[in-house]
């Protein structure tokens, strides 16, 4: 519980109406988009401007109040959920995109803005930001960098920490702390940005970035392939990326999505393909012809049936499939246990193989789809929360896909971060050593442990 | 209590449908307006949740969230789990109603505009003439309040004689080739009945004979939005009984809302469907009609697409200004809903303007003359909007300006 005199303060530097304490206001801030036990904060507070966060961070380490940055609560791994209580700080008010720079491409954004509208900025003066998480519409650059949010193009474009070039936050003890900056080169101190993408926000609260920006690519073309066997699917992946091209885009879908999607929406897919390939290239236009085509050998090559967009219209319908693949999935049963164990892209066919005997072994539902051109795949498990027998398999079926892709030198998360959901398996990745090196850091950094706390397992 | 509870419990079925994943984050006007999550679905979702699941035991105190909400579709529409959120928000407002009753007067209304027409088409001129004589004339048909906590709004009259008075009975085309019914719905009843007779007028231009109904029979959609299912039920079914007595195959509306309440969400609340169809006007005219009228207008117009316009139709309004009127045509950047939502302008007026002024600003800055919208109630909301902006925007539903050129060619 909140002391009352506490409570009063926070009112004092962020107003009534930025301030809720209620418990029917506190449960809005509860959960976020992973599948968690709810825990329900002692305030949620809403900064205006960046010297309420200094001060609420302030009281909150004098009176050991844990506090929990939060945006828009889209992570999947309980990255926001406020374990031990505390104060919830929301960061949606700050949401501004301060600068697009043409001249020296990079963008200055809030924490709190929405990613999606940082890439239409960019994409107004020509420019490019290429990290699109699924959930870019309404995610914000926060948890963007907090999670190191990946995407549909990380095969050519890589993920958020790629784009990081600067950082402005308030560490535990309401110092002000800036690292990077606005060159491309940079060496003075510590690679701060490095440090705190992916940082789950255990080690201060960000609230501004500057992120590099692209060229806007000149013309794109995508393709859909149709397979027979998923296992030449992956084949065609290994054997584009050997050839040394690389697409902007290369998503898979198993059989199983395939059928959903189609049972669904009536595109037009082949119900009786075991896998399907949505590829797209893009930059100069003479490039894109010749790496296209270079490609349509590889698939045909492999047995796979090439299907080309020849204009914008067939293009969306070959991208509406992978669109839709989650939310076709999540309308069979009523819990979605959206998985992203990765695994290095030359291992994609063994991760395929181990997540069909596992779908065997424990008898769940699991459709697969995801990024095959960085091995960042997504198992997809449907399932029923209330059925406590079903739910026991779940776990132990995930258990499993972490051993396997552990096994393939692969990672537990490739984008949706390790938070509540999967602290436990960490140590098995990164070793006892790199546990205590994290924890060394974070209690040097915070000692009362009161930034989201019980993240990653610290 | 234990009943309530209960009763709520019923819709888990429905609500864990839901998987948090944010989505209707990023298409609800009141979230980014407001940018707290407690104004968005998935938040309202789980405070349900959390009175069944025994964690929020004030059962009473999340009637206003819920009550807090558009109910424009837009989260619905763009649910990855198609998460059926209206249904749910009508039926756990009608459940927690049970320990909020609604305010006497609101009841009040609700009987009156629902149960008894005839006295609502009776009490039509008195509240004409207590409109005029308790605001002062902006322009032509629209009045603003002298009240103070009526006088930022800018409304249209409520005319003397309702719609259904001088346009009930059969309206014949002159070489009749098929016969519709034409439900009006409150707005064209007693506020734009120009639109009810553009309506029979051009329909029977290509001869189709309009049956117009003596009683106008309010759809139940506010009843439903106020948290009486019970009420929106039984108009629901007076509606479909007379739609059916009248043997007619096809039935007009003009309002999206009437034609969602009445078919859409008609069937889901009561089960029910009518045997034949029920159609807005202008996808009747497109599918059904060889229209061959194109009108002309000077300078700019736009297009604002009313929420609960049917979602597979959803390109036709844009397509019908293009080929039927000719000006210069604008897309809005902002396809936000117009604020309205029916008892939300009733119940939240600052908000549901406040919703609306970006727009009203857009429309301002592009220099639109006429901004078109197949809804009465986006026609009410944009122009006290537009007045406020202090736009010269004009707001017509389109039949009315094809019923301009039809009068021409006579």
């Amino acid at each position: 519980m909140l002391k009352q005199s506490v409570l009063r303060k926070f009112k004092e530097i962020v107003g009534e109406l930025n301030c809720w304490h209620k418990l029917e206001d506190l449960i809005s801030y509860s959960y976020d988009a992973a599948v968690e036990e709810p825990k329900i904060p002692d305030v949620v507070i809403r900064p205006n401007n960046y010297e309420q966060i200094c001060e609420v961070i302030k009281i909150c380490s004098e009176e050991g109040i844990p506090l929990i940055t939060r945006g828009a609560g889209t992570n999947l791994s309980g990255g926001t959920i406020p374990v031990r209580g505390g104060c919830v700080l929301l960061m949606t008010a700050l949401n501004k995109i301060l600068e697009i720079n043409r001249e020296d491409l990079y963008a200055v954004a809030q924490a709190g803005a929405i990613t999606f509208n940082l890439a239409q900025e960019a994409e107004k003066n020509g420019l490019f930001y290429p990290p699109d998480p699924g959930s870019m519409k309404y995610s914000t650059l926060g948890g963007n960098v907090a999670e190191n949010a990946g995407g549909l193009r990380g095969l050519k474009y890589g993920v958020t920490k790629d784009y990081l070039m600067g950082v402005k936050f308030f560490d535990m003890e309401g110092n002000f702390v800036t690292g990077g900056g606005k060159t491309v080169k940079l060496a003075t101190g510590f690679n701060i940005p490095g440090l705190m993408v992916s940082s789950e926000g255990v080690l201060g609260v960000m609230f501004e970035f500057i992120f590099k920006l692209l060229p806007k690519p000149h013309t794109s073309k995508s393709m859909l392939v149709i397979y027979k066997d998923i296992i030449k699917a992956s084949e065609t992946v290994s054997n584009i990326i050997a050839s040394k091209i690389l697409p902007a885009t290369l998503e898979l879908l198993d059989a199983f999505t395939i059928r959903t999607v189609e049972e669904a929406t009536k595109i037009g897919l082949p119900t009786d393909a075991d896998a399907l390939l949505l590829i797209e290239v893009d930059g100069h236009p003479a490039v894109v012809e010749e790496d296209f085509n270079k490609i349509k050998e590889i698939c045909i090559r492999l047995d796979g049936t090439v299907e080309v967009a020849d204009n914008a219209q067939q293009k969306d319908k070959i991208w509406e499939a992978r669109r839709k693949a989650l939310s076709c999935l999540a309308r069979i049963k009523p819990t979605v246990i959206l998985e992203d164990a990765t695994v290095p892209r030359s291992k994609l066919s063994d991760m395929m193989k181990a997540i069909r005997s596992i779908s065997a072994k424990y008898n769940l539902t699991i459709g697969t789809f995801g990024h095959a051109g960085d091995g960042n795949l997504h198992p997809t498990i449907l399932t029923d929360r209330r059925d406590k027998d079903e739910m026991e398999r779940v776990k132990k079926a995930i258990d499993d896909i972490f051993e396997a892709a552990l096994k393939l030198d692969g990672t537990l998360s490739g984008e949706h971060g390790i938070g509540i959901a999967k602290s436990k398996y960490l140590e098995k990745e990164v070793g006892k050593g790199t546990i205590l090196f994290m924890k060394k850091l974070k209690y040097g950094l915070d000692p009362k442990n009161l930034l989201n706390p019980y993240k990653m397992g610290i | 209590m234990k009943e309530i509870i209960k009763e709520l419990k019923e819709l888990e079925e429905l609500i864990m449908r839901c998987m948090k994943c944010g989505s209707c984050q990023s298409v609800c006007p009141l979230y980014r307006s407001d940018l707290k999550e407690q104004s968005v679905t998935r938040s309202k979702l789980a405070q349900i949740e959390s009175i069944y699941e025994g964690k929020l035991k004030d059962t009473g105190k999340i009637l206003k969230y819920i009550d807090y909400c558009l109910l424009c579709g837009r989260c619905k529409v763009n649910c990855p789990s198609g998460v059926k959120v209206d249904e749910i928000f009508l039926r756990a407002k009608t459940i927690l109603r049970k320990i909020e009753k609604m305010k006497g007067w609101q009841k009040l209304i609700l009987s009156l505009a629902m149960e008894r027409p005839e006295l609502m088409g009776k009490l039509a001129p008195f509240m004409h003439i207590a409109l005029k004589f308790s605001s002062k004339k902006i322009k032509n048909d629209i009045y603003k309040p002298i009240f103070k906590d009526l006088s930022e709004r800018h409304l249209f009259g409520i005319k003397r004689d309702p719609f259904t008075k001088s346009f009930a009975g059969l309206q014949k085309a002159q070489r009749e080739k098929s016969q519709v019914l034409f439900y009006p719905g409150c707005a064209v009843q007693y506020i734009f009945p120009q639109i009810g007779e553009a309506l029979v007028r051009i329909l029977n231009y290509y001869d189709v004979s309009v049956l117009v109904p003596d009683l106008n029979r309010c759809c139940g959609v506010p009843a439903a939005s106020m948290g009486d299912l019970e009420l929106y039920k039984k108009m629901v079914n007076e509606n479909l009984d007379f739609f059916e007595s009248t043997k007619m195959p096809i039935i007009i509306t003009c309002c999206p809302t009437c034609e969602y309440g009445l078919k859409d969400l008609g069937f889901r609340i009561t089960g029910r469907a009518f045997s034949g169809k029920i159609i807005d006007i202008l996808i009747f005219l497109e599918e059904n009609l060889e229209l061959d009228i194109v009108t002309s207008l000077k300078g700019k117009m736009s297009l604002h697409l009313p929420c609960h316009y049917d979602t597979h139709k959803s390109n036709l309004p844009s397509k019908f200004l293009n080929d039927h009127i000719k000006a210069d045509y604008v897309t809005l950047d902002n396809q936000d809903c117009c604020g309205f939502g029916g008892t939300f302008n009733l119940k939240f007026y600052k908000k549901s303007k406040a919703i609306s002024l970006p727009k009203a600003e857009e429309i301002k800055a592009k220099k639109i003359d006429y901004l078109f919208t197949p809804c009465p109630g986006c026609i009410m909301q944009l122009t006290d909007a537009l007045i406020s902006a202090q736009a010269n925007t004009e707001v017509f539903h389109p039949i009315e300006k094809i019923y301009e050129e039809i009068k021409k060619r006579n």
